[in-house]
């Protein structure tokens, strides 16, 4: 896990065969999109670079450096055919070497500030921009690190936040972002905005991919996501400080944008194509002006397409939304195995853990529910025993087939907090709890027959052995 | 000149194909923040064609806050 920038990721996953150049001429809508969701749809499908692009002739788009579980592995450091549930492992472990180091670098030697841009600020001339859905209200940045600070408590490095939210380009040098109140940066537009000062924030395009990774990790708000980049990648995260501003933005990042944003404005924003795979509507957000534009030379422009799912950003959002909630869920019930979240961010998401007792599983589901994450994302909850994979949809399938019987299994609680761009949450921010215990019952619970589960050999050995000749095999 | 979206005569060209090529414009309107390209689809930049669904109707102001303006700290 040694990426230092993305540069060094792509040239690693071009080296693996999981990128890929297009080289045609192409018009920015409606081709990029097609090719955005051409390359999430293929088996284990490639990143892919563009730089012919009609009216921005050698300004490089990438998409996709994400988007399958082969692209994951490798990001993680892992063989490219790792198993889900290997790599939520790998990650679990890594994640317990927080905090990473952080170097600082010296602001006019750092890769990011190459080229500096203070007047006549376009964003259309330096970034190739496109619009990522047909009906999204603009070009959208959809998959930047976006880092303010408290201004109430301005000298802390750890609530500094570092986080992933779309932005919508409005004009040459104005952007508007989308905070929802349960984010991080909320509070920080929040605390600004009770002293009517304007909030300095750095939109960092183009990063390693364990800090884009991080940037979408649901964290607590005290805890540093660049130290967790550093502890994941295993190398020290080299951070820059920005040019207008105290904020502290990754040394190599392709592109920075800084600016403020407008204390107590609030303009329009979106529709936008998102995550659940449907179009949330407009809404009143935040504006910040851009003041600065510098880059890399030859800066990559790295953008997420997001259309019905699975897309890149359930790879993205899969495994770094399992394993926060595995450990807040593991601080107080050992009993937990692993937890499978990767449905729309943990809209769904089974749990494998031992019952210490009679209905202990639903316990689980009501901790799950109220984790920081879990209380407005969580809605459908499955549960399923210590031995089941939750992360093999046919061994969960079996547990509901064989372990389900509603009238005293499945429970929904009405009128909880819901997810806004979830479009079942209505009024927007209202939802219920759906809980599914798929768990065998242990006393004193009673109500299934005696069963005698069948056991299973000892295999893992010959799984090696049978996928070397059928490998072997393929290549005749 | 007019929206394509809002309909209201509040948009204007702000930028056009940075490589000098004349490929592209992009115009803009200030008052629903609605956005596009000349050369995209028809059925996105002409107010005929596109879908009513995504048109915008209402006004701006009345449009739902997602994080509320907090009161000032004295
Ligand atoms: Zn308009």
């Amino acid at each position: 896990m040694v990426y230092r920038d993305l540069r060094s990721f792509l040239t690693k996953l071009e080296d693996a065969g999981q990128l890929v150049r297009i080289k045609d001429s192409i018009l920015p809508e409606p081709t990029i999109r097609e090719i955005g969701r051409a390359a999430t749809d293929l088996p284990n499908g490639p990143a892919v670079i563009m730089d012919n692009i009609k009216g921005m002739k050698g300004m490089q788009v990438a998409l996709n450096v994400h988007g399958s579980w082969a692209n994951c592995a490798l990001m993680m450091g892992l063989d490219k055919n790792t198993t889900v549930r290997d790599q939520f492992f790998t990650f679990l472990d890594a994640w317990d070497k927080y905090p990473g180091e952080i170097k600082n670098i010296d602001s006019a030697k750092a890769p990011c500030h190459e080229v500096v841009i203070k007047d006549n600020i376009n964003l259309f001339e330096s970034i190739p921009l496109f619009r990522i859905n047909k009906w999204d209200a603009a070009c959208f940045l959809s998959k930047a690190c976006v880092v303010t600070k408290d201004p109430d408590d301005p000298d802390n490095f750890d609530t500094q936040n570092v986080g992933t939210y779309r932005m919508q380009v409005l004009g040459k040098d104005t952007v508007c972002i989308q905070a929802l109140g349960f984010h991080d940066i909320a509070r920080h537009i929040t605390h600004a905005e009770e002293q009517n000062k304007p909030l300095p924030i750095a939109i960092c395009l183009g990063n390693d991919p364990v800090l884009t990774f991080m940037a979408s990790t649901p964290i607590n708000y005290d805890l540093s996501e660049y130290k967790y980049a550093a502890a994941i990648n295993g190398i020290p995260m080299e951070l820059t400080k920005a040019l207008n501003s105290n904020l502290d933005i990754p040394a190599n990042a392709e592109y920075v944008l800084e600016g403020e944003i407008l204390p107590r404005v609030r303009v329009p924003e979106g529709p936008f194509g998102e995550f659940p795979g449907s179009y949330s509507g407009m809404r009143l957000q935040s504006i910040f002006k851009v003041k600065t534009i510098t880059h890399r030379k030859n800066p990559i422009f790295e953008n997420l397409f997001m259309g019905r799912p699975w897309t890149e950003i359930d790879y993205l959002m899969g495994l770094n939304t399992c394993v926060p909630l595995y450990k807040q869920l593991k601080e107080t019930m050992p009993e937990v195995v692993a937890v499978n979240a990767m449905y729309q961010h943990g809209l769904t998401a089974i749990i494998a853990t031992s019952n210490r007792f009679g209905g202990y599983a639903k316990s689980v589901a009501f901790r799950l529910a109220s984790t920081p994450h879990g209380i407005s994302y969580c809605k459908n909850i499955i549960l399923v025993d210590a031995d089941v994979d939750p992360f093999n949809l046919e061994e969960v399938m079996w547990s509901l087939s064989v372990r389900v019987r509603a009238d005293k299994d499945v429970i929904v609680i009405p009128n909880t907090p819901g997810m806004p761009l979830d479009p079942t949450s209505f009024p927007a921010g209202m939802g219920n709890k759906f809980i599914i215990d798929a768990t065998q019952p242990t006393a004193p619970d009673g109500l299934l027959r005696d069963t005698r589960l069948i056991d299973n050999p000892d295999s893992k050995g010959f799984e090696k052995i049978i996928a070397d000749l059928q490998a072997a095999a393929q290549k005749k | 000149m007019k929206c394509v979206r809002c309909l209201h005569d509040t948009a204007a060209k702000f930028t056009e194909a940075p490589d000098g090529s004349g490929a592209w414009e992009v115009y803009g309107c200030s008052r629903c923040n609605f956005t596009w390209r000349n050369t995209e689809e028809q059925e996105v930049i002409n107010p005929e064609l596109r879908d009513k669904n995504f048109q915008f109707t209402g006004e701006p102001e009345d449009l739902q806050i997602l994080v509320p303006v907090p009161p000032l700290k004295k």
